[in-house]
């Protein structure tokens, strides 16, 4: 559906984008990640035909970004980062006119202005003036200028940025919702948006593209290690003898005692050995009694920190 | 196109700028009206344009400077620039809608002609004249004035270099005669005089042709250094 290949953008001798190719199939919803100026928004912007780049090719459903743009750009819908908006129009004129820029058809337009207007939930406000609404708000109007014209492809960027979480959690449920027809690129540098929402994480830092994978993929290239953490009632101070009695058993590290005089400890096995059933096992022949146990779980955080680090490196 | 037409014209009249555009040309052409025609006794509608060209100099930059230097500071032209509509076609639909601002204006200014037609005979043919000179002056520095915003984001910038422009136009020809050809104003003077000059004619519509051409190449340029 979108493609780049070796696309490099300069300004100056600053380069924005360097050497970047990827591609994203039909269906998809991809997070765009990378800290604050790593090239996120210049790549959307490349895609959306509003820059140009240096040198590569961009093609977007089969079209050449600059050779076919009109084409290519009628299967877009852009939500730029910040939201503009023109302000002194009402919620409904400005969808109404991005579906006269989106050339919808005349007869068909009155009906889809009101279907997107119901599927952003902008029915309350649908005749104030944009100045006049809530962030949120405004955040939605946008998306709907985006929705405009039925185009396959969704590019959002930073689309939750400035919302409270009630209303994050409304713009994911929407988001969702949409990726069912169309393929979406979030980018986003809130990291538990991506892990929730997609199925495909580019992460991007400094102009380069780090890794490309599936989010439950790039937490597992970080976990690695096979760590478990119990939290412990033990009366005859038995812990500290147990690394002996459990095989596979690397080390064993106290972290914190709790007001209950319970003990909190992390174990940490050898490579593909599932520590629990023997932990449980022992400890309780021990008469250590086991209050909570979980598998640690890498977060998309640690991921994303640890392949940043590493592209530094 | 036309949507970006229709959306333009109305967001003159969204703003003041539609409003005082067309009021304060009526105000100063008034003002003439009476110190250049009224006063004499005389049923010349063509002199008032005279001096009401000089009346451009001053509004129309304020009709201008927003059209595209507003948007690229919003970030909205992100919108426009991303919609399968063609840079050129945004650039003449920004100019059609300033332009039909410029027509009704002068449309308005048919009432004093109306009002010499009360007093006397007041020769048709010459105004037709005028007027036709007066809307190509008038489109021609609207184009610069849509050029010159499009060059910043910063609209009081894009009026400023537009002001200054169109006044060195005027007085160019103060300093050397060469330039008597090349200033606008000076070209437009012949008309109320009621002759259609073809070259003249031609000088104005290809300074407005060549300044929404640079409009259109400066557009497409910003994409690769954007």
């Amino acid at each position: 559906m979108i493609e780049l290949k070796n696309v490099t953008k300069k300004y100056g001798s600053f380069l924005a984008l360097d050497d970047v190719s990827f591609k994203i199939e039909e269906g998809e919803i991809v997070g765009l990640l990378g800290p604050n100026g790593a090239g996120k928004s210049t790549t959307m912007n490349i895609i959306t035909g509003y820059i140009e780049q240096t040198s590569g090719d961009v093609i977007v459903a089969g079209y050449d970004m600059l050779k076919k743009s009109k084409k290519a750009k009628k299967e877009i819908g852009y939500m730029p980062e910040g939201v503009p908006l023109y302000l002194d129009l009402t919620v409904k004129e400005f969808i109404k006119y991005m579906a006269e820029l989106k050339q919808v058809n005349k007869r068909e337009r009155k009906e889809k202005i009101n279907e997107i207007i119901e599927k952003t939930g902008l029915e309350n406000v649908q005749n104030k003036l944009i100045r006049n609404i809530s962030r949120g708000y405004k955040q939605r109007v946008s998306l709907a200028g985006a929705l405009v014209g039925d185009p396959k492809i969704l590019i959002l960027d930073e689309p939750t940025v400035g919302l409270d979480p009630k209303q994050i959690t409304e713009i994911r449920k929407l988001i969702k919702k949409l990726g069912k027809n169309h393929t979406v690129i979030i980018s986003s540098h809130i990291l538990s948006e991506i892990s929730q929402v997609c199925s495909k994480v580019i992460i991007i830092n400094k102009g380069k593209i780090l890794a490309v994978d599936t989010p439950k993929n790039l937490e597992n290239r970080v976990v690695g290690n096979n760590r478990v953490y119990v939290t412990v009632e033990d009366k005859k101070d038995r812990m500290k003898d147990i690394k002996k009695k459990i095989k596979g058993l690397k080390t064993i590290e106290l972290i914190k005692e709790n007001e209950d005089k319970t003990k909190e400890y992390m174990l940490e096995g050898e490579k593909d050995v599932d520590l629990r059933k023997t932990i449980f096992e022992v400890l309780a022949k021990e008469d250590i009694t086991v209050f909570e146990m979980k598998k640690a779980d890498a977060t998309l955080e640690e991921a994303f920190i640890k392949i940043i680090e590493g592209g530094k490196k | 196109m036309g949507a970006i037409i229709k959306k333009e014209f109305k967001s003159y009249f969204l703003s003041p700028v539609g409003y005082v555009f067309i009021g304060l040309f009526l105000i100063m052409f008034s003002i003439f009206f009476y110190t250049d025609v009224i006063r004499y006794g005389s049923t010349n509608f063509e002199y008032i344009f005279f001096s009401g060209a000089t009346i451009l100099t001053f509004i129309v930059p304020v009709l201008t400077m927003r059209t595209f230097a507003e948007e690229r500071k919003t970030g909205v032209e992100q919108l426009l620039l991303t919609s399968p509509t063609s840079i050129t076609k945004i650039v003449l639909a920004k100019f059609i809608a300033a332009v039909l601002i410029l027509l009704i204006t002068e449309l308005c200014t048919m009432m004093y002609f109306g009002i010499l037609c009360f007093f006397g005979m007041p020769h048709i043919q010459t105004a037709l004249v005028t007027l036709l000179g007066f809307f190509l002056l008038g489109m021609a520095y609207v184009s610069f004035g849509i050029f010159a915003s499009s060059i910043t984001e910063n609209q009081i910038i894009a009026g400023v270099i537009t002001l200054g422009f169109f006044i060195l136009m005027w007085f160019l020809p103060d300093f050397n005669t060469i330039f008597s050809d090349f200033s606008l104003i000076n070209i437009f003077t012949k008309f109320p005089q009621g002759q259609i000059d073809i070259a003249d004619t031609i000088t104005l519509i290809s300074f407005t042709v060549m300044s929404l051409l640079l409009t259109i190449i400066f557009m497409q340029r910003r994409k690769s250094v954007r």
